[in-house]
């Protein structure tokens, strides 16, 4: 129903059809002129606003040739920023995943007291700007804040270092996993674990067999866009980092101290690599939707 | 398995869904739970599953106390109304998921599985669908797979959730057929919820009737119909015009016609009302002397002419039915008027009356 709601709606796309005189009128086509006004506008915004930066930023990395490039990619300082990006990335996503699959469990599946205030707390994230988010963090647990002196007593230290840089991460990206998962599952409702307990399943089994295969998909997506969010953090994570190279910096945070030292190709080499850990993320998502988007959409439809 | 529940009630955010429900069906029995929507059919047959807990009342299985036990604790197969299949597992994951997963002690083995799930995929006619997802199948397979699925636990008791619901008429009648001999072969007892009062007619041993949290009468087939107990049962079973009318010493007055009312030879001028059957409505000439009426309009499609009339009175509208080919058919056209007399009605006083 979607694909087919999907063809009538399209303007674009209409190289698919044959160009045969005895085609039918569809009551959404518009004239040609129109059409390719609207395809034209549409891919030079995309052409302006999305490849060309994404183009430029790899030209620039190359500008000095492979040897330089190479050179800057094998920074010390640049491996660690990759290393502690994809140890941040690496914590906050399953962790994550393992929070958003609880919340939106309890949000479908159950009926409790307080339910719409957390589906807001969930999206506070996502209405908060990130340096603030960042900027909370230093609140509670800088040096002067809350709990900065017991946590000092403690040895604990949370703020310019990885622990912080995590915590920053999780809370950014933490509506991800949850806010793919939640229209999904209330839209399943309950009855086919219903079916599975009175067949005698547990609620653990229940769990694994039937409630998670049926949201896998969506999961999936949601893992990946929350992925590419830890990955590319930057306003949080700055606000508690610190930026001790070497030691807190991951790589959005890399290319920002090399930009401002005048680096360019050293910035732009880090920067097409998040760029290019960005496009596989995508490919991977794509090629996962051609393959099995058959298999979601028989998933979800009933 | 018998069933026994005793003073059920059960309520959602204070609204009272059952108020005192008591029901009980013995072994080898086919109940049918009939009702409109909102009369609280389906909440019993969850409270029986366990998938919905009662506030207060008890609830045996062959004597048993289970009310504090879960779903999957009282071996009861569940029939859901959209099926409630694993999308994403075959026809025959799906029908052996019971079987799968039980304690590790009390599993069969994987060839018993097997050959469990083929035994039953060949009962509800499917054996060669095994690998088949449920979104390749039919309204009518779907139904089987959830069936076989629910009886591959060998419950005992199987409970059926408008079971027949989201078919198309033919299937359905079909289905229900074939459901009927299979619990008779496998001597279950079996319970369902529906709103068809055609379907709980044929296929039930007895009829649960139930209307706002109560059941008002329970009986065979026969029973609810030609000896209905309320008002609300009568209107619900089958078609029925209802007039207001006085009942007084075993006589109903409805307008100028007196009509017996033999079950309420006690009663002294009360207010009631009279339901008649369309077919039970008899069309006369405008002088034979009646209720006068005006004929609104005519279906004359179907296995018998269906009249509407307006009543000259008030302008109620009643319904009439009229055999094709009679003398009465010849009387009524259009915008005439005619008078009618009753074959038969039942009145009710309305303290009973819903």
């Amino acid at each position: 129903m979607v694909a087919q709601a999907r063809r009538a709606l399209s303007i674009a796309g209409e190289t698919v059809e044959p160009a045969g005189a005895a085609q039918a009128r569809r009551a959404t086509t518009e004239p040609p002129l129109v059409r390719w006004a609207l395809i034209a506008a549409g891919v030079v915004f995309i052409l302006l606003v999305l490849v060309l930066p994404l183009i430029s930023v790899f030209m620039e990395a190359l500008r000095g040739g492979a040897a330089t490039f190479l050179h800057a990619v094998g920074d010390g300082d640049t491996w660690q920023a990759v290393r502690l990006t994809l140890l941040v990335a690496g914590i906050a996503v399953p962790l994550n995943v393992v929070f958003g699959l609880a919340a939106a469990w309890a949000i479908a599946k159950f009926d409790f007291r307080g339910k719409s205030l957390l589906i807001t707390l969930i999206d506070l994230p996502f209405s908060v700007s990130p340096v603030i988010s960042g900027l909370i963090y230093v609140l509670l647990y800088g040096a002067n804040g809350w709990f900065g002196p017991a946590l000092k007593e403690l040895d604990i230290k949370i703020i310019f270092n990885v622990t912080g840089l995590v915590l920053a991460t999780i809370f950014v990206t933490f509506p991800f996993v949850a806010r793919e998962l939640i229209p999904l599952m209330q839209e399943q409702g309950r009855d086919e674990e219903e079916a599975a307990i009175s067949l005698g399943a547990s609620g653990w089994r229940t769990f694994w067999h039937v409630t998670l295969p049926n949201v896998a998909w969506g999961l999936l997506y949601g893992v990946l866009l929350c992925n590419a969010r830890a990955m590319g953090e930057f306003g949080a994570v700055s606000v508690v980092s610190g930026h001790i190279r070497g030691l807190t910096n991951t790589m959005p945070l890399h290319v920002e101290i090399l930009y401002n030292e005048y680096d360019f190709v050293g910035a732009f080499a880090v920067a097409s690599l998040l760029a290019g850990l960005a496009i596989v993320t995508l490919v991977a998502k794509s090629l996962l939707e051609w393959r099995y988007g058959d298999r979601l959409a028989a998933g979800r439809k009933h | 398995m018998t069933i026994t529940a005793e003073g059920i009630y059960k309520s959602f955010n204070g609204f009272p869904a059952l108020r005192g429900v008591n029901l009980a069906a013995s072994r080898g029995e086919f109940v049918a739970l009939l009702g409109p929507s909102g009369s609280g059919k389906t909440t019993l047959l969850r409270i029986l599953a366990g998938l919905e807990f009662a506030d207060s009342g008890r609830l045996l299985f062959n004597g048993e106390d289970v009310a504090a036990q879960g779903a999957g604790e009282r071996n009861v197969g569940f029939v859901f109304q959209h099926y409630a299949l694993f999308k994403h597992m075959t026809v025959a994951e799906n029908v052996s998921f019971g079987m799968r997963v039980k304690p590790r002690d009390k599993r069969p083995s994987k060839a018993v599985i097997d050959s469990q799930v083929n035994e039953l995929l060949r009962l509800v006619q499917l054996d060669r669908l095994g690998d088949r997802y449920p979104s390749q199948l039919s309204g009518g397979q779907r139904q089987r797979v959830a069936l076989a699925r629910a009886l591959a636990i060998q419950p005992g008791v199987l409970l059926l959730d408008e079971p027949f619901g989201a078919l198309d008429a033919k299937v359905r009648k079909e289905l229900r057929r074939w459901l009927r001999r299979l619990h008779d072969d496998m001597q279950l007892t079996s319970l369902f919820v529906t709103h068809d009062q055609e379907e709980a007619l044929e296929l039930a041993d007895r009829i649960a009737v139930m209307n706002d949290g109560r059941i008002e009468q329970i009986g065979t087939p026969a029973d609810v119909y030609h000896h209905p107990a309320t008002a609300f049962v009568y209107e619900f079973l089958g078609n029925a015009n209802r007039l207001r009318c006085r009942i007084d010493r075993g006589r109903a007055m409805v307008g100028p016609l007196i009509l017996p009312a033999p079950e309420h030879l006690e009663l002294r001028d009360a207010a009631g009302v009279a339901f008649v059957r369309p077919h039970d409505l008899i069309i006369g000439d405008a002088r034979a002397g009646g209720l006068e009426a005006r004929v609104r309009q005519i279906f004359v499609a179907g296995p018998a002419i269906r009249v509407e009339l307006a009543l000259l009175a008030d302008g109620e509208m009643l319904e009439a039915e009229v055999p094709h080919g009679s003398p009465a058919g010849e009387l009524i056209a259009p915008n005439k008027l005619v008078t009618l007399t009753m074959a038969k009605i039942r009145a009710f006083p309305d303290a009973v009356a819903a």
